[in-house]
């Protein structure tokens, strides 16, 4: 995925972006989708499709613990998006420069 | 011949292979006075319960145990229920502790979730993954009180032995932190679900009321298999984290929650008052 796609997929909602924010602030947090809908002030219904494209751009993670299925915060993958949404925009900024 | 190591790491076999034998190891907090206190730091394996009542500095101390372990060499985990970890990152930063760069170091993890997590019980534990990955030596649960909303009363015991038991098969010196809302009384308890018994260590932190200003006292409770210091002693929130004090030796009646004056301390204020009068011309 291109760093214009992965920009276009992590900004294309506002819950998006909370949640994003939410796991970026605290890269230790493991919790349900019920949870993570609770801190960001939203409710499951509302977060669970911006989850699963997290999940789908590998940002998030999942897996099961007893009963529950928990997402956390995958620190490569996020130090890899960062890095290729950070080249893009300075290709950006060189191009509009010239 | 080779050993498959377990998921977290630190299995039951790396403890009895490890060829180290380590006798006279104490897990040392880093608070000089405290460890004094302990007669050089908490038991290896230990699981030490950290008890008191709001803000008496109970995650203070337990960071600050942590980050002092860190710089040691001995990685540490801090599990949380109630604050998220930016608000961890940007407290600890006041006391001088970059929590964000012994993580970065991997020396160091919060881990922030919710109790129930804690309290699945599978196949797949909440902390295996975190667990292999830092090898810590030392863990931090902010708070296990955090439970009691969880699990019913009688399942108490039952659910934080299982937690105890899980850290201390990886050789992991826990400290529990417990929020009492009280500790005096004649007969008082630390916990009214029956924790004390399951810990090997217990440390209080008491606020006290004393000449009309609140003030700060820390007791040793409990220590399996170890001498240690008896006596209340007086401690601080500073800038740059714990700071113990001098016992309390002229109080007495601390714990109780109505502390006075021991007598001879009265006797003595008496002679210093009648040698200070102005005398008569």
């Amino acid at each position: 995925m291109s760093g214009s796609e992965i920009m276009s997929t992590l900004l294309g909602s506002e819950i998006r972006g909370d949640i994003l924010v939410l796991f970026h602030k605290n890269p230790g947090l493991i919790d349900t989708v019920d949870g993570v809908a609770r801190r960001v002030g939203r409710t499951t219904i509302a977060v669970i499709s911006d989850v699963r494209e997290l999940l789908q751009l590998g940002v998030l993670k999942q897996k099961r613990i007893g009963s529950a299925e928990v997402v956390y915060l995958d620190r490569a993958k996020d130090r890899e998006i960062l890095e290729s949404v950070a080249n893009h925009l300075k290709t950006v900024r060189i191009s509009g420069e010239k | 011949m080779s050993t498959t190591r377990s998921k977290t790491g630190a299995s039951g076999f790396d403890q009895l292979f490890s060829g180290k034998v380590e006798q006279d190891y104490r897990v040392k907090t880093g608070i000089v006075e405290l460890d004094e206190m302990l007669r050089g730091g908490f038991m290896p394996g230990d699981a030490v319960m950290l008890a008191g009542s709001a803000g008496t500095g109970k995650t203070t101390l337990a960071l600050q145990h942590l980050v002092n372990g860190v710089k040691h060499g001995e990685p540490g985990i801090y599990v949380t229920f109630e604050e998220l970890p930016d608000q961890i990152y940007r407290d600890a930063k006041n006391f001088g502790w970059d929590l964000r760069k012994m993580e970065e170091e991997d020396k160091f993890r919060v881990l922030c979730t919710s109790p129930s997590l804690m309290l699945e019980s599978g196949s797949d534990s909440l902390l295996d993954d975190i667990l292999r990955d830092t090898q810590p030596r030392r863990l931090v649960i902010d708070s296990l009180s955090h439970l009691e909303m969880f699990v019913k009363r009688d399942d108490m015991r039952t659910e934080a032995y299982r937690i105890v038991r899980y850290l201390k098969t990886r050789g992991v010196s826990s400290l529990l932190l417990w929020e009492s809302p009280q500790i005096s009384g004649s007969s008082f308890s630390v916990t009214d679900v029956g924790l004390s018994f399951l810990v090997d260590c217990i440390v209080a932190l008491k606020p006290v009321e004393i000449e009309s200003s609140m003030r700060k006292a820390l007791v040793i409770l409990k220590m399996r298999g170890s001498d240690h210091d008896k006596r209340l002693r007086e401690y601080e929130i500073t800038s740059s984290g714990i700071k113990i004090e001098s016992a309390f030796t002229n109080y007495e009646g601390i714990i109780s929650g109505s502390p006075r004056k021991v007598a001879s301390e009265k006797i003595m204020e008496l002679f210093r008052g009648a040698s200070e009068k102005p005398k008569k011309a």
